[in-house]
């Protein structure tokens, strides 16, 4: 804690800011990019949301208050813009947000950034079907394996009804798999 | 078909590929991105405009004041109950101030004014039980 407000007085501070930020963007870039990815799918969305939300943080680093943990903060952040060039997106090409994530899960196939087996295919197809909020749990649990305490932090749940819908996610999905 | 369990699967991961050398290049592009923290410029005219909304301020103020006083001097005056309660249980002027302070012509106006009939007088003093001990005194 004593070296996270260190860190946040550096960032702070125009002398030592330039330097701090770049620690801050090395630290962060590769968990977020798997963060942003995971919710947006393909991999220039994902480009444009990290730049963003690196851009976000950068801006609002002065109202940092330190009520919560940076890096709670910071994926609060990089949620949000997700979320947010998600509606934007299917607002734009004028269809509903479940139909563009069935749109770019059809095209994941073809994408030269996805590797994925068929069983990687059928698992985000089943994701798709689950409502927003648990489709966040399921992969900030099951992807990128952050603590129910962490994702608490971040979404704004008690870890009792992060567990409750993590385990309803899992049902429904091991239901999909199993009949498709 | 076998049911499927998530946790008796090896772990499966997303899939998701990035192009080469993504995360090398990607601080540096960041880095230029950054909007410049400059020290934020206030222009002589956004002082300007301040000094002219003051001055404009002040003006409608000293506008205002013959609409005040013209409120307030509609307000003045009294009517004569309240100045009559006002003297009574507010003041400590007493009778022998008010009396004081009356002309003889004004005593004389009052007289005139109270002409009390004979048999009204005689009405009340018979009226009052303490008649002979007044007749004695």
């Amino acid at each position: 804690m004593q070296e996270e407000q260190e860190f946040i007085n550096q960032l702070l501070s125009p002398k030592t800011q330039n330097q701090a930020f770049q620690q801050l963007i090395l630290d962060y870039q590769r968990p977020l990019y798997n963060h942003i990815r995971n919710i947006v799918l393909n991999h220039d969305d994902t480009d444009d949301v990290l730049q963003n939300t690196f851009i976000k943080v950068f801006q609002n680093l002065k109202n940092f208050k330190g009520e919560s943990k940076l890096f709670s903060w910071i994926y609060r952040i990089a949620t949000n813009e997700a979320l947010t060039f998600l509606k934007q997106k299917s607002k734009i090409s004028g269809i509903s947000s479940e139909t563009l994530q069935n749109k770019t899960l059809d095209n994941l196939e073809a994408d030269v950034f996805f590797d994925g087996n068929d069983i990687q295919i059928k698992l985000q197809k089943a994701i798709a079907l689950l409502p927003e909020k648990q489709q966040l749990i399921f992969k900030m649990k099951y992807f990128e394996e952050l603590k129910y305490e962490e994702i608490s932090e971040i979404l704004g749940t008690s870890v009792g009804g992060l567990k409750a819908s993590y385990h309803i996610a899992v049902k429904k999905i091991e239901a999909f798999v199993s009949t498709n | 078909m076998k049911t499927f369990k998530l946790e008796n699967e090896p772990k499966i991961e997303t899939g998701f590929k990035t192009p080469d050398h993504y995360f090398e290049n990607f601080s540096v592009k960041m880095m230029q991105q950054l909007p410049a923290s400059e020290p934020k410029v206030i222009s002589i005219f956004q002082k300007r405009k301040n000094l002219i909304l003051m001055v404009a301020a002040v003006l409608v103020l000293a506008l205002m004041i013959p609409i005040f006083n013209y409120s307030s001097a509609s307000s003045n005056e009294l009517d004569s109950t309240e100045l009559e309660n006002y003297i009574t249980y507010q003041s400590n002027v007493n009778q022998y101030d008010l009396i004081s302070g009356l002309e003889t012509e004004d005593i004389n106006n009052m007289n005139t004014s109270i002409a009390i009939e004979d048999e009204a007088i005689e009405d009340l003093l018979s009226g009052n039980s303490n008649l002979e001990n007044l007749i004695l005194e």
